[in-house]
């Protein structure tokens, strides 16, 4: 495993702490929108497809779109709740 | 890479601020899954109500005033 090798051709092993944060931040900003993704389909499966049938129904996937949708803005909800001056 | 760039002050910084970024993003995740559960009971519609948002928003409050009281419990005993 060497995802945290030089990006560069690979020549010598050695790169720069910038090249590095640059690194770190990528991989944070994918592990941050996968785990995301997860909770989507997680929270959004068990709203919309309460009975699983032979194939989605149209039903089921404008659910899906709005639960989407809802999570991203309860998201935005919470945060603006947790850092507003309390009470 | 060499490891006196490792020591460098200034990634340190960097590391410890994604840290504390990390634990704020960890807290709006979790508090969104527990009180989407709670508030959010129908099927999701095309917007929020105004009790659900409200909802929500008091939900993460209070949360946050119960974490404080379970932290004192433990604190003063």
């Amino acid at each position: 495993m060497d995802s945290f090798s030089s990006p560069s051709s690979g020549s010598s092993p050695q790169f720069s702490a910038n090249e590095f944060r640059d690194q770190l931040k990528t991989q944070l900003a994918q592990a941050y929108a996968e785990e995301f993704l997860e909770t989507l389909r997680v929270k959004c499966f068990d709203k919309c497809i309460t009975k699983p049938g032979s194939s989605l129904s149209g039903s089921e996937s404008s659910c899906i779109s709005r639960c989407m949708e809802r999570y991203i803005e309860a998201t935005s909800i919470v945060s603006r709740a947790l850092f507003k001056t309390p009470h | 890479m060499d490891s006196s760039s490792l020591n460098s002050p200034e990634l340190m910084n960097f590391i410890n601020e994604e840290k504390q970024r990390a634990m704020v993003a960890e807290m709006v995740a979790k508090l969104t899954s527990v009180c989407w559960d709670k508030c959010i009971t129908g099927t999701p519609g095309s917007k929020f109500s105004s009790s659900e948002s409200n909802c929500l928003s008091n939900c993460a409050q209070r949360y946050m005033d119960m974490s404080i009281i379970i932290m004192k419990r433990f604190q003063n005993s």
